[in-house]
């Protein structure tokens, strides 16, 4: 089976190197987790491959299309979620559902019914003809992510999907991408909240300073770490270097 | 002992005085106003020097002639004084209109403020104070290199001007806020915002509109406002309303009416600030959010657009459609435009009439200047642009869309105009409709050549964040409305500038990757 995402020698640098030789590999169907502390190249890297950014170097594949290469075609597979949501305040959602279905050449009748359904199922039907200007973080949130599910992409890229979600809409938004993954999509995601990692990732990668540290089930990372029941918190500070620091910080 | 540069300086104001909430939106104003004209000093001593020029250049020999001028204080003076007191007291208060009733539904910092122990009249009076110093300031820097060198080395006297200037900004931030308030008790929170700027476009024509008054009518051609004015300064019958001379005895100087005026100006200033203060604090939590229904599709299923192209246009009809704003800034060029069409119209069976290539040039001008504001809107100030680029459609196709939206609404107003005039003189009508099309698409095609990241709140002061596409429109624009004129009057010397025009385009345009590369520096 043809993998979801190939990343091959990725670099992107700016002032100093975001994203530097990265290699990565996320299969089709897993809900593959991106970690990294502030600043490691998480963002740098997913805009690369939804075609916001041109590399310096390396090559991107989504499901066999090379995105440089070809980004109209990768870009029909993937949906993009940044964490400020992409939508327009004086846009109401069915009508901003409307555009992205548009831009997706998703026809018409097709779009309606998912519309309806994505509206239905994230809570925001009785929402649907007011503007996006007066909703609270959770709501745009919510539209940003219908926006992202109405082409049904095979690959969807969120980045921070979570961050100011209170604990209901949290819990929508994650039994919706399991959902998904359940019928074959593949999600990748970036959080700060490892919690969400550990209970929803098939596959966690963690990166820093533009490299990918360590890469695997959360078993596999424990193994690496060589802490038996670590939680994925341990597990993180461990590779990353960064468990001293917060030690010193609590004393 | 060093001083930690991290600890916070002691407040040199009392905090949450007047003068500290003074100080403090003084300093975010400030940095505002930095931050638009590209952060740095550098375009604020550019700013300087050509206000300097033009004192020096202008200025000091134009003092130096007027130095033993004496204005008569009589009929003629005071109308046209008066007139001019009018003309910027309008102009005034349809800038303190529209901040007024745009200040009731922004959130930003209003939110903390009036969450704050600090009186929420003392906030409004506040806000409204820097209102009328900026909109004194606007006023006072577009006078003053002309104006100062005159007072300065001649008339010292004449500095009373600037007295008379901060008590039209006072009075008219203070009608502006009554306006506004008026406004939002009587058609309610949803509608205020669309209709007082749309108020507000149309006192800021007031005006020239009334100057306009019989062009638009039909009735025989008035000349100026400023000859009727002579005119009715001559007539014996016209008797001047009492206080009609405050206004040029207050900017000769004069003490007392130059009090009398400021004075009143204070008082109203700060009566109504006083009274409309905590209504100004409940109003703005009630705008909160009521302008964001949209009740149009609740009985009826949405029927969704096919393909990139339609549903950008869709889209982009529909922001435009709803920015009150925007919609005010159009109407305020309509406005300016009406007076010349009806002009043109009446004036189309006159072959030898010199109107007619004048006004079919200033169409084409105008054309031009809405095109270039409109695409503006829908390119520079797209909301989210990443949503686009990672969509599977060619970049082309976006920008179709977008420049069809941004013609639409200028083909609605202009069709019935030159369609008329067409069938009334056909030469013209045909250099007209020639020339708007073509100054329409110069214009938007110098918006996608040389598109800017802007946020669409920031359209009216678009014009520094890319002053080389402004300045290239408008050169190029003007370029083809001199060629719509030449041709309305037969002349083949139209092909002067409009080659000119197309060579500077062809000189103007940009590749898709130079673009790319542009918007990508600007980020």
């Amino acid at each position: 089976m043809t993998d979801a995402l190939v990343l091959r020698s990725l670099r992107k640098t700016f002032r100093k190197p975001a994203v530097d030789n990265l290699d990565l590999t996320v299969r089709s169907g897993e809900l593959y987790a991106l970690l990294g502390p502030n600043g490691a190249g998480k963002t740098t890297t997913l805009r690369m491959v939804a075609g916001l950014l041109r590399p310096d170097a390396g090559s991107i594949q989504v499901f066999g299309v090379d995105v440089l290469a070809d980004p109209i075609a990768a870009k029909r597979l993937i949906a993009w979620a940044p964490d400020e949501p992409m939508l327009y305040d004086r846009l109401t959602p069915m009508e901003y559902l409307e555009f992205v279905a548009g831009l997706w050449n998703v026809p018409p009748d097709i779009a309606q019914t998912r519309a309806e359904d994505l509206l239905k199922t994230l809570g925001l039907w009785d929402d649907r003809n007011r503007r996006c200007e007066g909703f609270s973080r959770g709501m745009k949130q919510k539209a940003a992510l219908a926006g992202a599910l109405i082409h049904e992409p095979k690959l969807l890229i969120l980045d921070e999907p979570l961050t100011g979600l209170d604990a209901a809409v949290a819990r929508q938004v994650k039994d919706l991408l399991q959902a998904r993954v359940r019928t074959g999509a593949t999600v990748i995601l970036t959080t700060h909240i490892l919690e969400v990692a550990e209970r929803m990732a098939d596959r966690i990668g963690i990166i820093q300073q533009g490299k990918l540290l360590a890469e695997g089930t959360l078993d596999q990372l424990r193994a690496r770490t060589g802490e038996t029941g670590a939680t994925l918190e341990d597990v993180f500070l461990d590779l990353t270097g960064e468990r001293t620091e917060a030690e010193a910080v609590a004393e | 002992m060093s001083k930690d540069p991290t600890r916070l300086r002691r407040p040199v104001l009392p905090q949450g005085s007047t003068a500290w909430l003074f100080a403090h939106e003084m300093r975010v104003s400030w940095r505002n106003l930095l931050a638009r004209r590209g952060g740095g000093m550098r375009s604020t001593v550019i700013a300087v020097g050509m206000l300097l020029a033009v004192a020096g250049f202008a200025g000091v020999p134009l003092g130096l002639a007027a130095s033993h001028v004496e204005i008569p204080m009589t009929r003629l003076s005071t109308i046209f004084v008066d007139l001019g007191v009018v003309m910027v007291g309008s102009l005034m208060l349809s800038q303190t209109l529209a901040s007024a009733a745009e200040a009731l539904y922004q959130r930003g910092d209003l939110d903390l403020l009036f969450s704050s122990p600090v009186d929420p009249r003392r906030t409004l009076t506040v806000r409204f104070l820097v209102l009328a110093l900026n909109v004194f300031l606007a006023f006072a820097l577009l006078v003053s290199p002309l104006f100062l060198p005159v007072a300065l080395i001649g008339h010292p006297e004449w500095l009373g001007a600037y007295g008379v200037l901060a008590a039209l900004a006072l009075t008219s931030s203070a009608l502006g806020l009554l306006l506004a308030m008026a406004l939002f008790r009587t058609i309610g929170p949803r509608r205020t915002r669309a209709v007082a700027q749309a108020i507000a476009a149309v006192i800021g024509a007031g005006f020239f509109l009334a100057t306009q008054l019989r062009n638009i009518l039909g009735g025989h051609r008035s000349g100026s406002v400023w000859n009727e004015a002579m005119s009715l300064a001559r007539d014996p019958r016209f008797v001047l309303p009492p206080g009609a001379d405050w206004p040029l005895r207050a900017i000769m100087g004069e003490a007392v009416p130059l009090l009398a005026m400021l004075g009143g100006a204070v008082v109203l200033f700060f009566g109504v600030s006083a009274w409309l203060g905590r209504r100004f604090a409940r109003d703005a939590a009630v705008a909160s959010g009521a302008d964001t229904a949209d009740v149009r599709h609740r009985h009826r299923p949405m029927r969704f657009s096919s393909g990139a192209y339609a549903a950008t246009l869709r889209k982009e009809l529909r922001l435009l459609w709803r920015d009150a704003a925007l919609i005010s800034q159009v109407l305020l060029r309509v406005l300016y435009l009406m007076p010349l069409g009806f002009l043109l119209i009446q004036n189309a069976g006159m072959r030898q009439s010199l109107l007619l290539p004048g006004g079919a040039a200033g169409l084409a001008f105008l054309s031009g200047q809405v095109a270039g504001s409109l695409a503006w809107i829908t390119i520079s100030a797209e909301e989210a642009p990443g949503l686009l680029v990672s969509a599977p459609t060619p970049g082309w196709t976006f920008l179709a869309a977008k420049l069809t939206a941004a013609f639409t609404p200028l083909a609605a107003l202009l069709i019935p105009l030159l369609a008329a005039l067409t069938v009334l003189s056909p030469v013209t009508g045909l250099a007209a409709t020639v020339g708007c099309a073509a100054a329409a698409v110069a214009a938007g095609l110098i918006n996608v050549w040389y598109q800017k990241p802007g946020k669409r709140a920031e359209f009216r002061r678009r014009r520094g964040s890319s002053w080389f596409a402004t300045l290239a429109e408008a050169i190029i624009t003007a370029l083809i409305a001199a060629a719509a004129g030449f041709a309305a009057s037969g002349s083949i010397w139209g092909l002067v500038p409009l080659t000119v025009a197309g060579a500077l385009l062809v000189g103007l345009r940009r590749s898709d990757e130079q673009i790319t590369q542009a918007i990508q520096a600007a980020d």
